[in-house]
């Protein structure tokens, strides 16, 4: 009895002494699903974070309040920067939910080192939001539009990337772990795709951006930017974003297409892409070999070919071959120009031939220039659509009997 | 002062009283019928119930006899066909001195050649007579003799074996446990017709005169265990015996746990099946419940529709309660935990959600839980209790009222409701209803040590759980086996149940000695051609 009323009491004491320590009630705290870092000329960092406004989001009665709201401060360190946030909103800013970081390009184009130390340190992140660049604007900008559809901006802008990467191909998720590991790595460069816009920013504050069809400021993705070290350094076309992903292994499907004889076109879903990258060194000097593997589909034919020919097929499988060649090599060639290993070379050829690699990790930039990088790409046409023959040709035949 | 006042009453004032009427009653029946009878309606208080009927033995020299009874506890055709018919017409017309000279002989005479029912005791004395007497039995006493007969010709109304109401079936047998031990008896006779089901009945409880039969089936029970539930139910003190919970708390394990360590069942079918796999039956006369030791945590999960429906579906619908233990356990301690603590463990879009629901609740989540889940448990236990007429108010003020209203007052958040809606449906799947009452008291302690210290208070609550429960006893048996300790063999009707024709053997720790249940064979059909 007295045993039990001893446990007692120590138990009811252990738990109303610690109380509910650091609980925070859904009403107590707001949840940023965005945070843009720009360069402050006087204090040196601009921190913004866009909250959501939940009851506007998912409540019953949806008044035209925006549903987002933006807080901005500034800060020697970023750490500072986000408290002083706290003079701004009138909750605590919970960041685990973070969507998105957007890094302004002039700040971006100064290094954003010290700023991945504060987001790996700190524990009140959960690590699979998406990094973006601003690019020609400031981060604080880039996150204050109102976009229609999704209704907190940074989902938009993480969703369109993953779709984006998924469908399309030229952009590239990257998250915090991916980001720290090739800044920090060698023979490994960062990307991050950039993310600009067009319109006034003033108009895409408002809530009258989403009121019209066709909002008149819009948030679109670009391609990929190029970082040395911490810095970024420069932007890959399109063209060159897609090849970045073909060597990369990066690819899920996405279209291309290849000319046919007559000039017409003919449209290529790539189902599968799987590639390797062997590292080797002849003379010395060391040598990639890119091998890719593509799956594809006849997606569109707007030329006359007669798919059932095993030869039309095989041609058509070696223009694409060809093209993406030329993809990948327009790709290397640009990283090249940047003196950035972007594709992670470097640590292909430490893991297939460590000795040799060392002996160069020292001057790999210098040794990247040089070094051969041979594609070898093989397509092969899996399906030609519910059609065969291409529609193109039945409607030459009529309007050629007809008139 | 007081306190020593109190510990003698307890213990010598009551007792003394008690001793002195027993005393009383060892008196052995006289030679008068009159003096007799004048005793035993003494002993009743002259109650209004006790009945009796004079009448006489011959005609000419005539011996005084009489019928004691209780109205109601007998049945008078059996009393008017077998006992005064017989005894009356028989002697009439003779010279009953003449025929048999001796008023001893008579006695003998009308116990062989008169009395025609099957229940027949002699009685020399009173506490015997009353024993009889109480129990429904009709006492038979004549002038001169200082012996009578107890007649068995019980005739109490009871009622009849009808549907179980509160573990039912979908398929299996639909007969359920009466009041009446001697129906309970055969009920699970009925299934077992085996010489090994044996059983032994004691009386307990001074005053109400309880009886308590134990049944086990001889060769497959661990006799260890018979032997301890004998000498747990000798070392019962108790003045009376309404229903099995009384047996039950008196010689359970272990007082300050909230699960149930004997199982109880209105069930023959499910007494049976525990019988058949070497536990110990105890019937309590006066109550359809009756118990089964030892009993594992596992039982409680089991139903025995488990058995009747095919393998596939148990374990699937088995599967299905011990996930609902855990969501009844765990649901609103869950989401305190998650909502004040670990937001960041919530998707995005589902928190967004929750934040809005909860943006102008004034309470926080933990208090709004307890409102909630108190509101809940009282309208439960008000539906039980509420006679079947206004049954369908509570569902109403429970549904409308307090379930749409709250939400829209802005008391509680929809999701709260959901919440505690999960779990009440959650804590109604346990065949057992015991183990649904432990769920549903350890969900407050686990709701509290979430409010204090989120995920990581669940989690010491689980861990001193799982220590309380491996900790536990039913009659020497391990509770939580066949988990801890682990037998692989009894894996097969644990978790899951595996087909019939895999489940060969008993439980091993129950049965240590006959483990062996069946010898058969996977069923194949005969391959042809």
């Amino acid at each position: 009895m007295s045993t039990l009323f001893k446990l007692f009491i120590s138990l009811f004491i252990c738990i109303s002494l610690t109380g509910c320590w650091s609980s925070e009630e859904l009403t107590e705290i707001t949840l940023a699903t965005g945070l843009a870092i720009d360069k402050d000329d006087e204090d040196g960092f601009k921190v913004t974070i866009q909250v959501v406004n939940p009851t506007e989001i998912a409540g019953d009665q949806i008044s035209n309040r925006s549903s987002v709201v933006i807080y901005s401060a500034t800060g020697k360190t970023i750490f500072e920067a986000i408290r002083k946030l706290t003079k701004a909103s009138p909750r605590r800013v919970h960041l685990s939910h973070l969507q998105v970081v957007i890094f302004g390009e002039e700040f971006a184009r100064e290094g954003i080192g010290e700023t991945i130390d504060y987001l790996v340190r700190d524990h009140g992140f959960r690590t699979d939001f998406h990094m973006v660049i601003a690019k020609d604007t400031t981060g604080e900008e880039l996150i204050s539009v109102i976009t229609p559809l999704e209704k907190i901006p940074a989902q938009r802008i993480t969703a369109s990337i993953q779709s984006s990467q998924n469908f399309w191909a030229p952009t590239k998720e990257v998250q915090l772990y991916e980001l720290f590991e090739s800044m920090t790595s060698t023979g490994k460069e960062a990307v991050m795709t950039g993310v600009y816009m067009v319109g006034d920013p003033e108009i895409g504050k408002t809530v009258q951006n989403v009121t019209q069809s066709d909002p008149p400021v819009k948030t679109r993705l670009n391609s990929i930017g190029i970082f040395n070290g911490d810095k970024l350094i420069g932007w890959l076309s399109e063209k060159e974003s897609k090849g970045f992903n073909y060597i990369t292994n990066n690819i899920n499907n996405t279209v291309g297409w290849v000319e046919c004889e007559d000039g017409g076109k003919i449209s290529l879903e790539t189902t599968n892409s799987d590639t390797k990258l062997k590292g080797s060194f002849v003379n010395g000097h060391p040598k990639i070999t890119v091998e890719t593997n593509i799956t594809v589909n006849v997606g569109e034919i707007s030329c006359s070919i007669d798919l059932s020919i095993p030869e039309s097929i095989k041609e058509i499988e070696k223009k694409l071959e060809q093209k993406t060649v030329d993809l990948i090599n327009s790709s290397v060639n640009a990283a090249k120009e940047f003196n950035s290993d972007i594709f992670g070379f470097g640590s292909v050829l430490r893991k297939s031939q460590p000795k040799q690699w060392e002996k160069i990790k020292g001057n790999w930039p210098e040794h990247f220039q040089q070094t051969e990088i041979k594609a070898n790409v093989t397509i092969e046409i899996n399906q030609s659509g519910s059609i065969t023959t291409p529609i193109y040709d039945d409607v030459m035949e009529k309007t050629g009997s007809g008139g | 002062m007081a306190m020593k006042h109190r510990i003698r009453k307890k213990n010598n004032t009551k007792r003394i009283e008690i001793d002195n009427i027993s005393s009383h009653f060892d008196v052995n029946l006289s030679n008068e019928l009159e003096a007799n009878k004048k005793e035993v309606f003494r002993l009743l208080g002259n109650s209004s119930d006790v009945e009796t009927r004079a009448f006489q033995l011959g005609k000419i020299h005539p011996v005084n006899a009489a019928i004691i009874f209780l109205e109601g506890l007998i049945d008078k055709e059996i009393v008017q066909n077998y006992l005064l018919n017989p005894i009356i017409n028989d002697l009439r017309g003779t010279n009953a001195n003449e025929k048999i000279p001796d008023v001893q002989q008579l006695y003998q005479y009308i116990k062989n050649f008169n009395i025609t029912t099957a229940e027949l005791t002699e009685i020399s004395n009173f506490k015997t007579l009353l024993q009889h007497l109480l129990a429904g039995d009709t006492i038979l006493l004549i002038d001169g003799v200082n012996k009578g007969f107890a007649v068995g010709a019980r005739g109490a109304k009871e009622r009849g074996v009808e549907e179980p109401t509160t573990q039912r079936v979908v398929r299996g047998p639909k007969d359920a446990f009466t009041e009446t031990i001697s129906v309970n008896i055969a009920l699970i006779r009925k299934r077992i017709k085996d010489p090994n089901l044996w059983l032994e009945s004691f009386v307990y409880g001074t005053k109400t005169q309880t009886k308590v039969t134990i049944a086990y089936i001889h060769g497959i029970v661990n006799p260890g265990v018979v032997e301890e539930v004998k000498s747990r139910l000798d070392k019962m003190d108790i003045d009376a015996i309404l229903e099995s919970g009384y047996v039950e708390e008196l010689i359970q394990d272990e007082t300050y746990t909230p699960f149930p360590t004997m199982i109880n069942s209105e069930r023959p079918d499910a007494i049976s099946a525990g019988l058949l796999e070497g536990k110990v039956a105890i019937l309590v006369d006066g109550t359809p419940f009756v118990l089964l030791v030892p009993a594992l945590f596992l039982d409680f999960f089991q139903s025995n529709e488990d058995y009747y429906q095919r393998s596939d579906i148990s374990s699937l619908i088995r599967a299905l309660r011990f996930i609902a233990f855990f969501l009844a356990l765990l649901t609103p301690s869950t989401y305190i935990a998650l909502t004040t603590f670990h937001q960041e463990m919530i998707p995005t879009t589902l928190l967004i959600s929750l934040a809005a629901q909860r943006e102008g609740i004034p309470f926080p989540a933990v208090v709004e839980a307890l409102l909630m889940e108190v509101t809940f448990e009282i309208l439960r236990e008000a539906g039980i209790r509420l006679p079947s007429a206004v049954g369908s108010a509570i569902s109403i003020v429970g549904a409308l009222v307090l379930g749409q209203a709250a939400v829209d007052a802005g008391i509680v958040s929809a999701t709260m409701v959901i919440v505690v809606s999960l779990t009440a449906i959650s804590s109604f799947i346990f065949p057992s209803y015991n183990l649904a009452i432990s769920v549903r008291m350890l969900r407050f302690p686990f709701m509290i040590m979430a409010a204090t210290f989120g995920l990581f208070g669940i989690f010491i609550g689980l861990l001193i759980l799982t220590l309380h429960l491996s900790s536990l006893r039913s009659f020497g048996i391990p509770y939580m086996s066949p988990f801890a300790p682990f037998i692989s063999n009894d894996q097969k009707d644990a978790v899951f149940r595996a087909p019939r024709w895999k489940l060969r053997t008993r439980p091993r720790l129950i049965n240590q000695r006959n483990t062996i249940r069946e010898d058969s064979q996977r069923p194949m059909p005969d391959k042809k051609g």
